[in-house]
């Protein structure tokens, strides 16, 4: 240190220095109690540890005041009172301060004086420590330089500015300091708890206030080394190689930093830096290692300790060879060391072949060939060695360098062979391509015969070698010769080495539809379909699982696998399976017949939703119900196991599930419930994996009266045809229905001629008549058919609107208003003179007698126009008729009584009214008579039949008032009429 | 003068496809540099605001207009040479000293910077050849600062300013063989045959 060069230097000559000592000495005898003043105080810095070293000669005093100031700005830096003794052979004091600041930041002024209680000597003279801010160093400096530090501590760093530039900043790394200010040009600042640094360490940048950098300082932050893991072994069985983990990163790099290590006193310089692990060696094994890693923060000591045959590992097998064969190889090495001839060891071989490692173990003294078994022909491998001692083994040694090889070729493996036979008896030969490892050296082709046991016919073909598959027309063999039904395909591998095995198969010559029991479901899982089956006797060399796409149906891509009798269960795994694809797996029996198929499966790879919704989606309207139907889903669209439908009821922006149809088979669902509108119907199929995008079909549904209208019109339509047919039966029959209803009434027995005179027929009611006009007035009703013109009002047309009743005899006038104008038969005498004479017949008087009584009405004449217009003066004769109930009265006709006058239906007669149509205004016997019975008039002797009737005689004239019935031509009044007013004479005549 | 001639020039034009590929090339080398130093002062923490005072380590004749081609060219490949003296000091003290042995995006662009400046001087130095025959430039290395420093702080600054004077002369290598003669009469005859296709066509 420069010590010397801080202290000041003694100039006097030793007489003076004695006559001082004199005077001191005079001083101290008269005042003991004041200390000495410090002398010869010296400063000895030392830069690096900015240690200032304060020594001076103190006499006897142990207390001291020390005092230091920056001596720039007369600060104080330190002042404290501390202890120091005087050193016993030179008597002085030393002291040591350590600055925080670099010493070489500004100058330091140093005084010091004794103390001896709370009594002080005078202060020392002040010593400088001078700084490197004096005027005569101009340049910008910055302090410390190039330090080292530990992770954690504190550093401060100085910057003195450049003369005649203004200070600007001072950065750690980036990073803008507080500063505090030592002199006119020195600045400092303080960084605490410094992280590590960087390989190039810490950058400490000061500027000037224009941003010019003036100058910076570099500081390392690091820790000290912390080796671990010391391990020393041999391998030569003389040297010690030892090896240790470097440890954490010392964050210190670069000649003067980097951790350097010595092993037991030498130096490691070939340990490598950037390594985790260093080694180094030793020339001998010494049994004892030491370790020693120093850096500029500090040193670590790691220790080893062994024997040497405790720590052999081995050297790597060197110069390897082979001799290479099909199935195995010879492989040698050398060892670099003599003494490994006599050392027991044992070595890993590690074969590497298509990036698949196996590794076989191999032992004996001296080790340096071993015969490596179970290689495969024609195969490329890569082979390495490494050895240990068999006895107290250590560690392996290192492995060998790689050693290539090809073994050489054999002849192929026998083909896997398997057949598909078509349903038009054409069939395929199939056989899996030979893998790399099969082929055992490149396949030249293949050699398929065909042969028939029973005719011994052969037929051989080669085939190059990228065919696998062959066609084979069965039925061509079963119609050249072939009188078996099987016949025998063999195949021939061939490479450069010969043939190999052949691999035969018994096929069918004629395809036959053979179901299996059952079609059973497998569910794909860990990569294939897991199948078992119950163990066939019949299977002596095994089985076949064969499996296709289920929806192919010609040239189907088949692919199978052969499974040993005594396996009953199998995972059938290929790369070829897609998802949503049914597949049929089919297991068949192996053996020296025809392969007989055992049993089948089928299933998905992965079920998907249907591709494809139901097709043809119709609905229709049955009754209040739509019904809706649809057809099948193709199988290559279903994509998985349909469980069903779902039908929804589509309102257009959200689907309602209406239900769900679980019967997969089901093609019609049947909506019920629903009101009058149009609707809009989804119908999904769903799988395992969800349901499909679904169709949609809309509908209206309409009302159901309108098929009630129809209903019942056409229960109307066939009642109106039932009475047609009954009328038109009743017409047919009208002669059997008049006979048995209405039979002929027999004629009168008229002598003379009844002239055909018009003019009223006057009838002076004889007594008797009286007699029972009175007895039987309600026979009035029966004259409604007569015109009856009283005698006196006979021109009053009115006067007959009031009814009379009177018991006086009247005399009848009966006008013969014939409609008819038919000419009257001369035989026959007038109607009014038939009346007249009619009269006059006591078997007729009940007859009359009606008439009689309808006298009563007298007081009105009843006109036939009158009658179809519903006159109402005509009220009051149904009345009487009503009263009227006895009596004979054929030409009663109530039913057009009381339509001609508009009346409601009478309450005497329960009976159906006849129909428009059969209204005949009134009763005509003869006339009706006349036209429906033209024979019966033939027969008669072209007489008038109704004239055969003592009514008629009375009636036929006088009885027909009806207009509408006279209106109407004959022939059709009477068709019309004749049908159903036999019903209505059936009901009169059945009346008492 | 850092280098010194051994045998005169002759005074016959460099070859116009060499002084084009030299060009290119100090193209190439100037964006590397400015890689390059962007790079240390992303390394070394060196604020962008901070000006760093330029300091020439290259020492060659003052440029002047009364220098021939062969003399500007002669003077370029001479700083060029100082230049490789100095960066591949500067590489082996900065790893000596700072160990920076790892490989990362300095380093490497270190290394580029290197290899091109040495494709740069091989192409002047055929320059040189072909202006000056079979001249041969022996580096002189004299008043190189070709030591360094000793205090890290400034061995940094050292290597930058190093970087910062190969920017600088590939810089002035661009001009320079930009403005060679031969590249010049290139150029004024591309410009010319341009013209007088165009005329051509009106």
């Amino acid at each position: 240190m420069p010590r010397s060069s801080f202290s000041p230097k003694p100039k006097c000559s030793p007489i003076w220095l004695i006559c001082i000592l004199l005077g001191l000495s005079a001083v101290h005898t008269h005042g003991k109690d004041v200390p000495t003043v410090p002398q010869q105080v010296s400063l000895s810095p030392n830069l690096e540890t900015q240690q200032l070293t304060l020594s001076w000669l103190g006499g006897e005093s142990t207390t001291f005041d020390i005092m230091i100031l920056r001596t720039e700005l007369n600060e104080t830096v330190f002042y404290e009172t501390v202890s120091v003794t005087a050193d016993k052979i030179s008597g002085q004091h030393q002291w040591n301060w350590t600055s925080v600041e670099p010493l070489e930041c500004t100058s330091l002024s140093v005084q010091i004086r004794s103390r001896d209680g709370q009594t002080t000597s005078d202060w020392s003279d002040t010593h400088i420590l001078p700084g490197m801010d004096l005027p005569s160093n101009k340049d910008s400096q910055m302090f410390p330089q190039d330090r080292v530090v530990s992770v954690g501590t504190n550093t401060t760093f100085c910057c003195i500015v450049e003369e005649g530039l203004g200070f600007g900043s001072i950065r750690y790394r980036d990073l803008v300091m507080n500063v505090t200010r030592l002199s006119r040009r020195s600045y400092a600042m303080t960084q605490i708890n410094q992280g590590p640094s960087g390989v190039t360490g810490t950058n400490v940048f000061c500027s000037s206030d224009e941003k010019t950098l003036l100058n910076g300082a570099v500081v390392f932050v690091g820790y000290p080394p912390l080796p671990s893991d010391l391990v020393c072994e041999t391998h030569d069985l003389v040297s010690a190689v030892c090896q240790w983990n470097r440890g954490r990163d010392t964050h210190l790099y670069g000649k003067k930093r980097k951790t350097y290590y010595t092993l037991n006193g030498r130096d490691c310089t070939e340990a490598n830096q950037n390594q985790k692990w260093s080694a180094c060696s030793l020339a001998q094994w010494d049994g004892n290692f030491t370790l020693v890693a120093r850096n500029l923060l500090g040193q670590y000591s790691l220790t080893d300790s062994s024997e040497l045959s405790l720590r052999v590992r081995p050297v790597a097998p060197a110069n390897l060879t082979s001799v290479v064969r099909a199935w195995n190889a010879t492989l040698l090495w050398q060892w670099k060391h003599r003494g490994y001839d006599s050392l027991a060891l044992i070595c890993q071989v590690e074969l590497t072949s298509h990036w698949h490692t196996t590794t076989r173990t191999f032992s004996g003294v001296g080790l340096r060939s071993v015969i490596v078994l179970d290689l495969r022909p024609d195969e490329d491998y890569s082979i390495k060695v490494r050895c240990g001692v068999q006895q107290n083994f250590w560690n392996w040694g290192d492995w060998s360098g790689p050693l290539a090889f090809r073994t050489s070729i054999d002849i192929p493996d026998a083909p896997d062979v398997w057949m598909w036979i078509e349903r038009d008896n054409t069939g395929r030969l199939m056989w899996k391509p030979l893998t790399h490892r099969e082929s055992h050296g490149q396949i030249t082709g293949y050699e398929v015969t065909l042969w028939s046991p029973d005719e011994n016919i052969q037929h051989t073909e080669t085939l190059p070698q990228s065919i696998c598959t062959v066609p084979i027309n069965l039925t061509h063999i079963s119609t050249t010769g072939s009188s078996s039904n099987k016949v025998i395909a063999t195949v021939i591998a061939k490479n450069a080495a010969g043939v190999s095995p052949p691999a035969s198969i018994v096929m069918p010559l004629r395809w036959t539809d053979i179901d299996p029991p059952a079609v059973s479901r497998t569910a794909y899982m860990d990569g294939g379909f897991p199948l078992s089956w119950q163990s066939d006797a019949n299977a002596s060399c095994g089985y076949v699982v064969e499996w296709h796409d289920a929806s192919c149906q010609q040239d189907c891509a088949v692919e199978w696998i052969k499974v040993a009798a005594e396996n009953t269960n199998i995972s059938a795994q290929s790369e070829n399976f897609q998802p949503g694809v049914r597949y049929t797996l089919s297991l068949y029996s192996c053996s020296s017949e025809v392969p007989q198929l055992l049993q089948r499966w089928e299933g998905y790879m992965e079920e998907l939703v249907p591709s494809s919704s139901v097709p043809h989606l119709s609905s229709n309207q049955q009754d209040s119900n739509i019904k809706l139907s649809w057809g099948e889903i193709p199988l290559v669209s279903r994509r998985g196991f349909l469980l069903g439908y779902h039908i929804y009821l589509n309102n257009g922006s959200q689907l309602m599930l209406l239900a769900n149809v679980s019967d997969p088979t089901s093609r019609s669902y049947t909506v019920k419930g629903l009101p009058v509108g149009s609707y809009k119907f989804t119908v999904k199929a769903y799988t395992s994996a969800g349901e499909d995008t679904g169709a949609t079909v809309s509908i209206s549904l309409e009302s159901y009266t309108d098929w009630l209208i129809l209903e019942m019109l056409a229960s109307l339509g066939t009642m109106t045809c039932f009475l047609v047919l009954v009328t038109f039966i009743c017409y047919k029959k009208r002669k059997w229905v008049k006979k048995a209803f209405y039979p002929d009434i027999p004629e009168p027995k008229l002598a003379g001629d009844w002239s055909r005179t018009q003019g009223p027929l006057d009838v002076k009611p004889s007594p008797h008549s009286m007699v029972h006009i009175v007895e039987e007035p309600e026979w009035d009703s029966s004259k409604e058919a007569l015109v009856v013109i009283p005698e006196e009002d006979e021109d009053e047309d009115e006067t007959g609107d009031e009814p009379v009743d009177t018991d006086e005899p009247t005399s009848l006038r009966y006008y013969n208003q014939v409609i008819d104008d038919r000419p009257i038969r001369p035989r026959f005498p007038d109607s009014s003179a038939s009346s007249a004479s009619s009269l006059d017949s006591a078997r007729t008087d009940v007859t009359y007698t009606g008439i009689q009584t309808s006298g009563n009405s007298l007081g009105f004449q009843l006109q036939p126009q009158g009658s179809s217009e519903g006159q109402q003066p005509q009220i009051d004769v149904p009345a009487s008729c009503v009263d009227g109930g006895g009596g004979y009265r054929p030409q009663m006709q109530p039913g057009s009584l009381s339509q001609d006058m508009g009346l409601p239906a009478p309450q005497a007669f329960s009976e159906p009214q006849p129909t428009k149509g059969a209204s005949f205004g009134g009763y005509q016997p003869q006339c009706s008579w006349h036209l429906d019975s033209p024979v019966e008039a033939e027969e008669s002797g072209g007489l008038a039949p109704s004239l055969g009737s003592p009514t008629s005689v009375a009636s036929t004239q006088f009885l027909l008032p009806d207009s509408g019935s006279k209106e109407q031509p004959e022939g059709k009044g009477q068709g019309s009429s004749s049908a159903t007013t036999w019903f209505h004479n059936l009901l009169s005549s059945a009346k008492p | 003068m850092a280098d010194r001639r051994t045998r005169g020039m002759t005074g016959t034009e460099p070859s116009r496809t060499t002084a084009a590929r030299a060009a290119a090339i100090a193209e190439q080398l100037h964006h590397e540099c400015a890689l390059l130093l962007e790079l240390f002062r992303k390394k070394e923490s060196l604020s962008p605001d901070l000006t760093v005072a330029d300091g020439r380590l290259v020492t060659v004749p003052p440029p002047s207009s009364q220098l021939d081609t062969r003399d500007k060219l002669w003077r370029l490949h001479s700083a060029l040479l100082q230049c490789r003296s100095l960066l591949e000091r500067a590489i082996t003290k900065e790893e000596e000293e700072l160990g920076g042995a790892e490989k990362g995006d300095y380093q490497s662009q270190r290394k580029t910077v290197r290899d091109r400046l040495s494709l740069l001087l091989a192409n002047t130095g055929e320059l040189l050849k072909a202006t000056d025959g079979t001249a041969v430039l022996t580096p002189s290395l004299e008043g190189l600062e070709i030591d360094g420093p000793t205090i890290l702080f400034e061995v940094k600054l050292w290597i930058y300013r190093i970087f910062k004077e190969l920017d600088y002369w590939t810089k002035t290598a661009i001009t320079t063989l930009q403005g060679l003669p031969s590249v010049t009469a290139k150029e004024r005859g591309r410009t010319t045959a341009v013209r007088r296709r165009r005329s051509t066509r009106r």
